[in-house]
């Protein structure tokens, strides 16, 4: 069912051909016929009259009209009435004339002079009159022309047709006869039987046509082969095999098939090759250009897992540790962030904690990050000064920073013995502190120069005294900084209150409520910036044996 | 963010309207580059600026440094916020702001 339906479809175009053509030779058909029988009467018509105003002019010519109306007068017959008699019998008798006679016309009626009287073989039917016979007009038309003529004396050669009953379809031609004083006393009439052109129309009506109609079916014929070959074989060629390239596409085949026809199917077909190539190069090369996507996709997802496996995650960090509690995450806005965060014990009896920010995204950031990382823990030992760390970090990443990005870091660390915690901060956010008993609040300290921003920056470390059940949270800006759809930033007014909600929480609990209420903030809006967070609290004082202190 | 320059001599103003954050960081960025030459005064305007990001720091970082070369920047018109912005980040220390 469904291959029948596509041939028909494939022969839509050849029958479409094959329809109109026969429209127009029906059409040429019609229309030859009528201008052919046209012409066809109009010369037939012609010829009539010019055979029957031949016999009438002459045979007027040749009757002395001085001699009618003595004929008309006495109704008497003589040698030269005979001789006339015999000339229009042998007229009628040779001819196809069916009537040939001479009358003088009267107001209503006519009076008969000669009336051809021979038979022709096999006539029964024919009307003759005698010399004095009287009868009236046949018609109309017969009377006007005969007055035209005879009291007139216009000359008119023009066929009077008539067609009734008794006589058929008739055509009469009339010739006035003079006297020697050129006045017509008399007039001639011929009447022919139109049977002939009848016949003659008959047979053209029958042959005529059919001649057209297979001149016509033959052209149409040769047409068609004609259009089949250089028109719609082609075509269907080019509907294969477009049909074949799309199932063909993804295979490395060249179109094998050709056309030459030497006109614009040709060109089509050219212009459709090329296309056809055209898209085969850019199908291969939107393959591959997908594969390398895809590749890179792979391994930034490859990077990303090592970024997050660098920061710390695995919580408890530290389950033998009852001095304190830490906790952090980070999510990335990209497939690879710019943030991190570090909390590492310096010695057994400090604990460092670092928060920053690589301005830009993706993988240089990334990269970035992870020198960035690397320096500040390496540096951070126990017998160095924090601004010192800062300083070498901040020389060391000048010297490897082509792309001229820089950090925001945060670094504290907090002797567990003592609750002193002293901190560096190279342009990064403000510290949430949280003391005993009170609120969290945005610890105003001082901000040096970011990291890897310029050369010979000197960083100094401040320092403040925890007690325990103090809390520290730090972050990144991708936290007050994130945007709702109404293009409004979450800011530190909301921090604070979603922090001071929960203040009561351990680290662990604070920053799964402070992400909820980021996001219930942010809405359907995008997130744009790596959010990190850390939260650090000093649960006791560690105490450390006399063994330890020596 | 619509940028608006005006060189008067070897002195360019370059006003900033909008945010310069990471999505339009990238234009301001190719507007200096693009203009730095013979410059020995860059004035930044901030009056319009109404939100600033880590990359627009940048931007104005390696503004600074250039400018540190082959003249001096000024940055004028700062508002509450943006001023926050370079005094947490330590810019302040860096810039002539006016």
């Amino acid at each position: 069912m469904k291959k029948q339906r596509k041939q028909c479809k494939q022969r839509k175009l050849q029958h479409a051909v094959i329809r109109s053509f026969v429209i127009l030779g029906i059409v040429l058909v019609i229309v030859i016929s009528f201008v052919v029988a046209d012409q066809y009467i109009r010369k037939a018509m012609g010829n009539y009259r010019d055979t029957a105003f031949a016999y009438t002019s002459s045979m007027a010519e040749m009757i002395d009209g001085d001699k009618i109306a003595y004929y008309l007068e006495t109704g008497e017959k003589d040698e030269y009435y005979d001789e006339i008699l015999s000339y229009l019998n042998a007229f009628r008798y040779h001819t196809e004339i069916q009537y040939f006679y001479v009358f003088v016309p009267d107001t209503e009626e006519i009076v008969y002079i000669w009336d051809a009287d021979i038979r022709k073989e096999g006539e029964t039917d024919i009307n003759i009159c005698e010399l004095g016979d009287r009868e009236a007009y046949w018609g109309e038309s017969d009377k006007e022309t005969i007055y035209k003529i005879y009291y007139d004396q216009e000359p008119y050669e023009e066929l009077t047709l008539s067609n009734d009953e008794k006589y058929g379809s008739m055509a009469s031609a009339y010739s006035a006869v003079l006297d020697s004083n050129g006045v017509p006393v008399a007039v001639v009439g011929v009447d022919m039987y139109m049977t002939n052109l009848q016949a003659g129309m008959r047979q053209f009506l029958n042959i005529v046509p059919l001649v057209i109609i297979v001149i016509i079916l033959v052209a149409i014929l040769l047409f068609y082969f004609f259009v089949k070959k250089r028109i719609v074989t082609p075509i269907n060629t080019l509907s294969n095999i477009s049909k074949s390239m799309v199932q063909n596409l993804e295979k490395d085949e060249a179109i094998e098939v050709s056309i030459h026809t030497g006109d614009e199917i040709e060109e089509l077909f050219d212009s459709f090759k090329q296309m056809y190539s055209d898209i085969k190069d850019y199908i291969s090369e939107l393959s591959s250009v997908t594969a390398e996507k895809e590749r890179i996709g792979a391994e930034l997802d490859v990077a990303k897992h090592i970024q997050a496996s660098m920061l710390p995650c695995i919580f408890p960090a530290f389950p033998e540790r009852k001095e304190f509690d830490v906790y952090a995450t980070m999510e990335p806005a990209k497939e690879v962030g710019g943030d991190f965060y570090d909390f590492f014990m310096v010695d057994e009896t400090h604990l460092a904690i670092v928060m920053a920010d690589v301005s830009g995204k993706g993988v240089p950031a990334a990269l970035f990050m992870v020198i960035g990382k690397t320096l500040i823990k390496d540096h951070t030992t126990p017998d160095i000064d924090l601004g010192n760390v800062f300083t070498k970090v901040n020389h060391l990443l000048c010297e490897s920073n082509s792309e001229e990005l820089f950090i925001t870091a945060f670094e504290g660390v907090l002797d567990l013995v003592t609750g002193e915690f002293v901190y560096v901060n190279a342009g990064h956010e403000m510290p949430f502190i949280c003391k005993a008993g009170g609120e969290f609040e945005p610890q105003k300290i001082r901000a040096g120069f970011v990291l890897a921003g310029m050369e010979g920056m000197k960083y100094k470390a401040g320092a403040m005294q925890m007690e325990p059940g103090d809390k520290i949270f730090q972050y990144t800006d991708g936290v007050t900084e994130a945007t709702n759809t109404n293009n409004e930033l979450y800011g530190m007014e909301r921090l604070g209150i979603i922090l001071n909600k929960v203040k009561e929480k351990s680290p662990q609990e604070i920053l799964p409520a402070v992400k909820q209420n980021i996001d219930a903030f942010v809405g359907e809006a995008d997130q744009f910036d790596d959010i990190t967070m850390l939260c650090l609290e000093y649960k006791e004082k560690m105490k450390i044996s006399e063994e330890d202190a020596q | 963010m619509t940028i608006e320059k005006n060189l008067n001599g070897t002195e360019l103003t370059v006003a900033i309207v909008g945010r310069l954050d990471t999505a339009t960081a990238p234009d301001m960025e190719e507007v200096l580059k693009e203009s730095f030459e013979g410059i020995t005064k860059l004035i930044l305007d901030f009056e319009g600026l109404e939100y600033l990001s880590s990359a627009g720091l940048r931007v104005i970082l390696q503004a600074q440094k250039i400018m540190n070369k082959q003249g001096e920047m000024i940055i004028k018109n700062v508002n509450k916020t943006i001023n926050e912005i370079f005094e947490v980040t330590g810019f302040v220390d860096i810039l002539t702001i006016e």
